[in-house]
C-alpha cells in the first residue's frame, strides 16, 4: 500500500511540478518519506547504467542515451540533471506502473559523486561509469580523495565498473573489484612528457605515495602513469581511442571506428570514450556508436555562440571552482590560432550557494592564453581583483580589468571585429547573454 | 638581503592553490629589493632549516598529510631548533596539524606529530567547509578566507585568529582558529591566505626582517590585493549580519 501511495504521490507531484515549473526533486522526496525503501520495491529495467565523476557526467549520459535510443531501446534518464537520490526517485517512479514496474529497457542515471552511496542503497547499477576524479568544487567536495571515499560505498560487487584507465585516482576503484572494463586514450601527437597545468596531482601514487612516472601525459595528470614502488599503473584499455587528430577533428576508436568531432577538445574525446565503452557493454556495435556520435552536438548549453558588435563570440562555460574545466577551455582557445579577445567573468562563484572563495583561480593555467593570437584579455565581475592578482603571476601581458560586465561588453562592442571567447560559469553566463547588444545564435 | 624560502612538499601538499602564498611572499620581498631563492623540498628530501628565512607547507589530502608527516617528522628537531631561533614559518591548511602532539585519523589510528605545539588533532569523516570572516590580535583588518577541514584541534592556547564571526575554528564554529607562537604561524584557512589578506602578508615580511635584525621598510601591496580583500570582506561581513 505504501509503495502504491508513494508512486501515486510522486506521479501527481511531478505532474503538478511540471505545470508550475518546479524542479524534479520534490516528488521523489515526498515518495521517500512515504516509503523510504521504495527503490528496492520497484521492478527496474535489465540495464541500469550510472555515470558519476568530477567532469563530463551530463555529456556522457546524453551521448549514451542518444546511442541507445538510436538502437531502438527505451531509455529513461535524468535529463534535468537531478542527480541526487530524490531526483533519481522521481525519475524512476514517474516511469513506473502503479504496480511498480519501470517501463524501460535502460535506466540511465547521472549520479552526484558525493551522494551516489545514498542513491544506490536499495538497488545497484549493472554498469557504473566513473569518468574521472579531479579537483572540483573543493568548497563543497573537500578534495578528490574525499570524493573517492564517498563513491566507494556505492559500488556493489556485482556491478561492472567502466573506468578511465588514464586517471591514476579513479582507476583505484578497480582495486579488489573483479568486474572492470577500462577505457583510455592511447599515445597521441599532442601529448607531453610531463604534467601540464599549475599543480601535479599525478606526482605521487594515490595508493602508496611513492613518486610516479609518466610515459606520456594527455593533460594535467591524465596519461600513462606508473608508480615507481607499488606498480599502480595505467592498464591496457578494453576500449581505446587509438588515434586522435584534434586539429582536423578526427578520432578513431579501437583502430576501426572513426568519429568526426563536433567539438575539438580532448575533454570531449573522453566523454565519447566513456559513452562508447558503456554502449559497447550494452551490446551496441562499435560502428553504430561511431556513426551516432560523429558530429554529435551536445545539447547541454555549455557552448553558446552569439554576436556582439562586429565580433562573433563563443561562450565557453567553465564551471567555477573546477580548474580542469577552465584549463580545457583555455586550451581550446589557444588551439584556435585566430586573433581573438578573451573575456573572463567571475561574478558569482556559485549559482547554488554563496561563497567568496577564489583559491581555485590559482589552480587554473591561465598561461595558456600567453599566445600571439590572444590579442586582449578582459577580466570582469565581482572578483576581477582576485583574477587580476592571479594574472600578475602569468606571462600574459595584454590583460586589463573592466569591473562591470555591461561595461566590459560595451568596450568589446566598440572596437575591432576579432573572434571573442567568453570564459565563465553557469552562474554568470546570462549576465552577458542577456545584455541587449548580445545576439544569441542557434 | 639574500633570503631563502623553503617550500616543503610542493606537489604533495598543494591543494587550494597553496603555492600562491610562496609566490606572493617572494614577489613582495623582491619588490623590497631582496634576492629571494625558493628551495623546493620534495618528499624524503633533506633541508637546511638553520639558514632559512621562511619555512612553508600547504594543504593536502588526509592521506597525503600522513605521507608528509612521515618524512617531516624526521626533521622535527631541526624544525624546533629553527622555530626557537626565530625562523618565520607558515603552515597553511591541514599541514598545521603536523606541528601538534598527535593526529588521530577518522578510523581512530593515532600518528605522532612533531610536538612543536601542545595541541592534538582528531579527524572526522564529516568535513567543515565554510567561508571565514575572523579577527586576529595582530592587526585591525578582518581576516577573510575559507576553511575546508575535517579535524577538531584542542589544546591551542595561542591561536592565530582570536575569534570568528563566520567559519569553523579549531574546536568548533566561530571559535579561535589556528596557532601562533613567536615566529611560527599556522592556520587551517585554505589556499592563498597571504594573497587574500595583505595585512597577514605584512606580518610575515616583518617577521622575516625581525629575524634578520633588520628594520622593515614600507611593504608594497598592490591595488588588486587591497581591493580584492575589501570586496571579499564586505561580502562576508554582509553575510555575517544576516
Amino acid at each position: 500500500m505504501r509503495k502504491f501511495l508513494a508512486i501515486v504521490v510522486c506521479k501527481l507531484g511531478r505532474f503538478v511540478g511540471k505545470l508550475v515549473g518546479k524542479g524534479s526533486s520534490m516528488p521523489g522526496k515526498f515518495a521517500l518519506k512515504i516509503c523510504p525503501d521504495i527503490l528496492r520495491r520497484v521492478q527496474l529495467p535489465p540495464h541500469i547504467i550510472a555515470v558519476t565523476g568530477s567532469n563530463g557526467k551530463t555529456s556522457t549520459v546524453e551521448m549514451i542515451a542518444t546511442v541507445l535510443r538510436g538502437q531502438g531501446k527505451n531509455v529513461i534518464y535524468n535529463a534535468e540533471g537531478s542527480n541526487q537520490v530524490e531526483g533519481v526517485t522521481t525519475l524512476i517512479l514517474t516511469h513506473a506502473t502503479l504496480g511498480g514496474k519501470v517501463n524501460a529497457d535502460v535506466l540511465l542515471l547521472e549520479s552526484d559523486e558525493r551522494y551516489a552511496a545514498h542513491s544506490f542503497k536499495y538497488f545497484h547499477p549493472t554498469e557504473f561509469v566513473i569518468t574521472n576524479l579531479y579537483r572540483d568544487q573543493l568548497t563543497r567536495n573537500g578534495h578528490p580523495e574525499s570524493v573517492f571515499d564517498a563513491i566507494l560505498p556505492a559500488i556493489h560487487p556485482d556491478t561492472e565498473l567502466i573506468l578511465n584507465g588514464d586517471d591514476p585516482l579513479s582507476s583505484c576503484f578497480a582495486i579488489g573489484h573483479e568486474k572492470v572494463k577500462w577505457f583510455g586514450l592511447n599515445h597521441c601527437a599532442t601529448d607531453t612528457e610531463t604534467s601540464t597545468g599549475v599543480y601535479h596531482d599525478g606526482a605521487y601514487c594515490p595508493v602508496c605515495h611513492a613518486p610516479m612516472e609518466y610515459e606520456y601525459v594527455h593533460y594535467n595528470h591524465i596519461g600513462a602513469y606508473r608508480c615507481t614502488s607499488c606498480g599502480h599503473a595505467r592498464p591496457d584499455p578494453d576500449y581505446a581511442a587509438t588515434e586522435l587528430d584534434l586539429q582536423n577533428g578526427k578520432l578513431i576508436l579501437d583502430g576501426q571506428f572513426t568519429v568526426a568531432l563536433a567539438f575539438r577538445s580532448i575533454y570531449n574525446v573522453y566523454n565519447i570514450l566513456a559513452a562508447y565503452a558503456a554502449c559497447r557493454e550494452c551490446g551496441v556495435e562499435g560502428a553504430a556508436i561511431a556513426d551516432t556520435l560523429s558530429s554529435y552536438i551536445l545539447k547541454n548549453g555549455r557552448m553558446q555562440t552569439f554576436t556582439l558588435g562586429q565580433h562573433h563570440g563563443i561562450l565557453l562555460t567553465s564551471k567555477h571552482e573546477n580548474s580542469i574545466a577552465y584549463d580545457t577551455n583555455l586550451r581550446y582557445i589557444a588551439s584556435t590560432n585566430e586573433d581573438c579577445t578573451v573575456l573572463i567573468i567571475v561574478d558569482a562563484v556559485s549559482r547554488k550557494y554563496f561563497t567568496s572563495e577564489t583559491s581555485w583561480l590559482w589552480d587554473i593555467d591561465f598561461d595558456q592564453l600567453n599566445v600571439p593570437h590572444v590579442k586582449r584579455v578582459i577580466l570582469s565581475g565581482m572578483y576581477r581583483n582576485d583574477l587580476a592578482e592571479r594574472f600578475r603571476f602569468t606571462g600574459v601581458q595584454n590583460w586589463e580589468v573592466i569591473p562591470g560586465i555591461p561595461d566590459a561588453a560595451a568596450a568589446i562592442r566598440d572596437s575591432g571585429s576579432e573572434a571573442l571567447y567568453v570564459v565563465t560559469c553557469f552562474s554568470d553566463r546570462d549576465k552577458l547573454l542577456n545584455l541587449p547588444d548580445v545576439k544569441k545564435e542557434g | 638581503m639574500e633570503l631563502k624560502i623553503l617550500h616543503f612538499y610542493p606537489d604533495l601538499m598543494s591543494l587550494y592553490g597553496s603555492y600562491a602564498n610562496v609566490s606572493i611572499l617572494k614577489r613582495t620581498l623582491e619588490e623590497m629589493g631582496n634576492t629571494v631563492t625558493v628551495e623546493r623540498v620534495e618528499l624524503g628530501g633533506d633541508a637546511d632549516l638553520t639558514h632559512a628565512d621562511f619555512v612553508y607547507m600547504g594543504a593536502g589530502t588526509e592521506r597525503a598529510q600522513k605521507a608528509a608527516l612521515l618524512y617531516f617528522s624526521k626533521l622535527g628537531d631541526a624544525v624546533k631548533a629553527a622555530a626557537d631561533a626565530g625562523v618565520t614559518m607558515l603552515f597553511a591548511g591541514n599541514s598545521m596539524e603536523l606541528l601538534g602532539k598527535t593526529i588521530t585519523d577518522d578510523a581512530g589510528k593515532v600518528y605522532e606529530g612533531l610536538g612543536l605545539a601542545d595541541f592534538t588533532a582528531v579527524q572526522n569523516k564529516k568535513r567543515f567547509v565554510e567561508d571565514v570572516y575572523g579577527h586576529t590580535d595582530l592587526y585591525e583588518d578582518a581576516v577573510v578566507g575559507f576553511v575546508n577541514r575535517c579535524s577538531v584541534i584542542t589544546g591551542v592556547e595561542t591561536p592565530l585568529l582570536a575569534s570568528m564571526d563566520m567559519g569553523h575554528g579549531n574546536e568548533g564554529p566561530c571559535g579561535p582558529e589556528g596557532y601562533h607562537k613567536g615566529s611560527v604561524f599556522a592556520s587551517q584557512l585554505t589556499g592563498p591566505i597571504l594573497v587574500k589578506n595583505p595585512a597577514l602578508l605584512k606580518v610575515m615580511v616583518q617577521a622575516i626582517y625581525r629575524h634578520r635584525g633588520e628594520t622593515c621598510p614600507e611593504i608594497p601591496v598592490d591595488q588588486y590585493m587591497a581591493e580584492g580583500w575589501a570586496i571579499t570582506a564586505e561580502q562576508l561581513k554582509a553575510r555575517c549580519t544576516k
